[in-house]
């Protein structure tokens, strides 16, 4: 009998199943909010990299604080990936969401969820996530470009756009996300310690 | 009247969709095709009974479409233009994805969902996490609202200036609300017997109806018109 | 003993991270059918007995636990959850939280749903739910739309459908007004004549004391008191006080201390100076309607002749430096008037007049301070002295000392707010708008789920707050708060001004 409820320990259950769907819907809803300022300028769609891993690793950390079993990170990918299909971003992203996904889930799992090293890194992989906005972009540069044009974009748009994000720059956005996804969970951690650690919520 | 469609049906419509929305259309019989498609979400959601969204996804739509093909071209320039044709782009661009999600989460409810979910073997947990988040959203409206209430009496809603506070004034109290709030709601819903062994049944009995094949039929129609006249032909 | 369905024996129980014992040797029993009342102050263990019953205490709140709980057969410890959830129900708190779906339907079938049974079955299940709590014009809509009391009907109605021989009820009423109450007193009426065993741990009394078989009172974790339910109703009101409970007899505040009946239905644009002091706070030309007026090149203000305001007071005198209580029932305006009071809807164009000086639009904000009903919203920093310099223009430490000592949280000047019970959580909203020296302070329901001694805080607080100048309005359920401590009433009725009398 208590083999039994050892086993079932390491399973997810419910309560872990709802917690992932609350921060992913978070997580959702930082995203949105920064995206709507690439609405503005071009040059603004290449700073999510910079942007969201920054804000969006508050909620992360907090996250972080709440996963104890394998599986929760992989499924926040995958919700995120159903997401983004389904709100028009295309399903060319999907495998790198989850793949970045699995990876920091593996990465923090290694570090039995309580290292802190590994919980950066961890994080750091997982903002990769949001390169798969560009995803369009650059799988097809140069009929994208076409299109964009034919579609009605003017040409000095296209051209920041394409300026800012190519499969040149794609490396350096990739290693950008990595990287402020690493500074930002240094300083969400920083913040999860100052608010919800001293009131006694983790 | 009220036209019930099986949700599987609204998921594939979300497919076709997207992957449309990724191949730009470049003749005038692709736009067609793409216009169309777009008109199918605007008289389903007329047909729910809401207007005033599909009033204004229509309005916007033409706006965007005249926009683009009247005044805008490659040679365009100057920021009121760059800017102009950058919204117009976007949304011409995606507005058909965005409106049909908008129909497709407006009017499947979470268990007719979880149902659908479960018939395509979906995994539990994913299903759940992802009813969780449709919840979700009207949740962090609401306390978002209390808490931007909250900002604007104490005037700290620019967080003096410094950005960071202006993060930090607004996640903090909405993560606080939204981890109490997670809290009992799996406790109300561990209650009621949520991830049980048994196999979950449902009262939204899911069928294809005819209109359910129809759009199926319309959807694939599109989606092939498009990879032929746009990489074949 | 046969006849118990619930045996709880002598059970120990420490929240995991708390040092101090929640229950302490603990034994209940309660029998097949019998409707059992759990009362005493915040903190004194009601909860942690109902989360035992339902199998929550040791499956989802860790902690230490010794002791044998066992419900209808079923050893606790040893049980899944989703196996009692045909077996034990149970309503929570707060309306807001405890519904999964989105739509009325769903979340009553939600249960039945999960644990496999037959659609068919699931279907008659809902139909005489339905038909039992008549909630027939409920269904089909939207959760996010209800008010407090509606969820609270759709919560109850979920837990029924899965039929389960026990329910638990945790502070159901917190957050409903009067006839919200007297509405679930109908619904666990119900379900006793249905013989189901009862559970309710409360704090408001007066709508339950007919119902109940047995009450007891549990004190710092240990029942201290039992009574059945025929001693209970005969105990003297200087034994409920003695004891820090709530009143057994309340007055009705929609109808008989208002006076609201044909009165409240006074036409828009009466004249309310029917106070005795003119030097008070005047409010003119508050109008608002949450329907957005249509508009082309400008705005459209709101006036006294439109059809379906939401809020519609032409003119109002709030008499200075006094307690005055907002009374209505939920949904007719009373949260939409303080909000438009203080500023936050930007459509209504409200004038406040006070001390010679004209307020408008935005300016309100300075004037006025409200304290919402979920205090967690206006808590942004991570102490509680940082809590009161942001609201000051400049900091100035002696007199965050003074303000804080005032309220009695001094000694919380470095925790974070958030670790802070919630009437403490309260008291620092107040201490920050003190800081930003509101003339005008609002409150919303500050009384909801707080025991009689917190109550009793609250009610003192408010009357020392007036007497340093400040007028307060307070918008409640509670009767026993307006006795306490308001000095005017002032009841709002489908958006209008009813009476404003003073006590």
């Amino acid at each position: 009998m208590s083999t039994d409820t050892n086993d079932k320990t390491n399973r997810l259950k419910p309560k872990d199943f709802i917690t992932v769907g609350i921060f992913t819907a978070i997580l959702f809803v930082v995203e949105f909010a920064c995206g709507m300022l690439g609405y503005i300028h071009p040059f603004i769609v290449a700073s999510y990299v910079v942007m969201i891993p920054l804000v969006g690793a508050v909620p992360m950390m907090l996250f972080y604080t709440k996963v104890e079993k394998f599986g929760m990170i992989t499924i926040m990918s995958v919700l995120l990936a159903i997401i983004m299909f389904v709100t028009g971003m295309g399903f060319l992203g999907a495998p790198l969401i989850i793949l970045s996904g699995v990876i920091a889930d593996l990465i923090a799992k290694s570090g039995k969820y309580k290292s802190f090293k590994k919980t950066v890194i961890s994080n750091g992989i997982f903002s990769l996530w949001i390169c798969a906005n560009y995803f369009p972009v650059i799988v097809s540069a140069d009929s994208y470009r076409k299109d964009l044009l034919d579609g009605g974009y003017s040409a000095e748009y296209c051209n920041n756009l394409f300026m800012a994000i190519n499969y040149k720059t794609i490396g350096v956005l990739l290693i950008l996300c990595f990287v402020f996804g690493c500074i930002g969970a240094v300083i969400g951690k920083a913040i999860v310690r100052k608010h919800f650690e001293k009131a006694g919520i983790v | 009247m009220r036209l019930k469609l099986d949700p599987r049906t609204k998921l594939y419509m979300i497919l076709v969709v997207s992957a449309v929305v990724l191949m730009s259309a470049t003749t005038t019989f692709l736009w067609t095709v793409r216009i169309i498609m777009t008109l199918i979400p605007v008289i389903l959601l007329v047909i729910e009974k809401r207007y005033s969204s599909a009033l204004w996804f229509a309005f916007l739509y033409t706006v965007a479409l005249i926009v683009t093909f009247m005044f805008l071209s490659e040679e365009s320039t100057g920021i009121f233009k760059a800017l102009l044709t950058g919204y117009s782009g976007i949304v011409v661009q995606f507005m058909p994805a965005l409106i049909t999600a908008w129909y497709v989460v407006r009017t499947t409810k979470i268990g007719e969902f979880m149902s659908a979910m479960q018939k395509m073997h979906v995994p539990d947990g994913i299903t759940i996490s992802l009813a969780v988040v449709m919840r979700f959203f009207p949740t962090i409206r609401e306390e978002y609202s209390a808490i931007s209430d909250a900002m604007k009496m104490r005037g700290i809603s620019l967080g003096g200036g410094n950005a960071v506070k202006m993060v930090e004034y607004r996640m903090i109290p909405l993560l606080f609300s939204c981890v109490n709030i997670g809290d009992e709601l799996s406790a109300a819903a561990i209650t009621r017997g949520l991830g049980g062994e048994v196999k979950r049944t449902s009262v939204g009995e899911l069928r294809l109806r005819a209109a359910d094949w129809l759009l199926i039929t319309a959807f694939t129609a599109v989606a092939v018109l498009f990879v032929i006249f746009k990489y074949i032909l | 003993m046969n006849g118990n369905i619930v045996k709880i024996e002598k059970v120990n129980f420490k929240y995991k991270g708390s040092e101090e014992g929640l229950l302490k040797d603990t034994s209940l029993n309660i029998k097949k059918g019998e409707t059992v009342l759990l009362t005493g102050a915040s903190g004194s263990g009601k909860t942690t007995i109902i989360r035992l019953i339902n199998g929550l205490i040791p499956h989802y709140y860790q902690g230490d636990l010794e002791g044998d709980v066992e419900v209808a057969g079923y050893d606790i410890a040893k049980t899944e959850l989703y196996e009692l959830a045909g077996v034990v129900g149970t309503v929570f708190q707060n309306p807001r939280s405890q519904f999964f779906s989105v739509d009325t339907d769903g979340e009553i079938v939600f249960g039945p749903e999960n644990i496999g049974l037959d659609p068919k079955e699931i279907l008659e299940r809902k139909n005489d739910v339905v038909r039992e709590m008549h909630i027939e014009k409920l269904l089909g809509r939207s959760l996010f739309e209800l008010s407090g009391g509606e969820k609270q009907s759709i919560a109850c109605a979920s837990v029924s459908a899965l039929l389960p021989e026990i329910i638990l009820l945790d502070e159901p009423s917190s957050n409903l007004d009067q006839s919200a109450i007297r509405k679930l007193a109908d619904e666990i009426r119900l379900w006793k004549s249905q013989g189901k065993t009862i559970v309710i741990s409360e704090h408001r009394l007066w709508y339950l004391k007919d119902l109940v078989d047995r009450v007891i009172y549990m004190d710092h974790g240990k029942i201290r008191h039992e009574w059945t339910g025929g001693e209970f109703r005969s105990l003297g009101k200087t034994d409920i006080k003695k004891l820090q409970l709530r009143p057994l007899e309340v007055k009705d505040i929609l109808s008989a201390s208002c006076g609201c009946e044909g009165e409240c239905g006074m036409e828009c644009g009466m004249d309310l100076s029917g106070t005795d002091t003119d030097d008070g706070i005047m409010l003119d030309d508050f109008f608002f309607s949450y329907e957005r007026k249509p508009y082309l090149f400008w705005k459209k203000q709101f006036s006294a002749e439109d059809e379906n305001l939401t809020l519609c007071i032409p003119h109002l005198v709030l008499p200075a430096a006094s307690v005055i209580g907002v009374v209505g029932k939920n949904g007719t305006g009373k949260s939409t008037f303080l909000k438009c009071l203080c500023g936050l809807e930007k459509d209504c164009k409200g004038k406040v007049e006070y001390e010679g000086k004209t307020y408008k639009g935005r300016e309100r904000l300075k004037l006025c301070y409200m304290v919402m009903q979920d205090v967690n919203h206006q808590l942004f920093t991570d102490s509680v002295g940082a809590e009161v310099i942001l609201s000051m223009e400049t900091e100035d430490n002696e007199r965050v000392d003074e303000i804080l000592e005032s309220l009695g949280i001094l000694e919380f000047k470095d925790k974070h707010p958030m670790a802070l019970s919630g009437g403490q959580k309260q008291r620092v909203a107040i201490a920050s708008a003190m800081a930003a020296s509101a003339k005008l302070m609002l409150f919303d329901e500050p009384t909801s789920g707080l025991d009689y001694s917190h109550m009793e805080q609250v009610a003192k607080l408010l009357q020392s707050l007036a007497s340093s100048g400040i007028t307060v309005l307070v918008a409640t359920h509670d009767p026993e708060l307006i006795e306490m401590c308001c000095d005017y009433l002032l009841c709002i009725e489908n958006g209008k001004t009813g009476y404003m009398k003073r006590l």
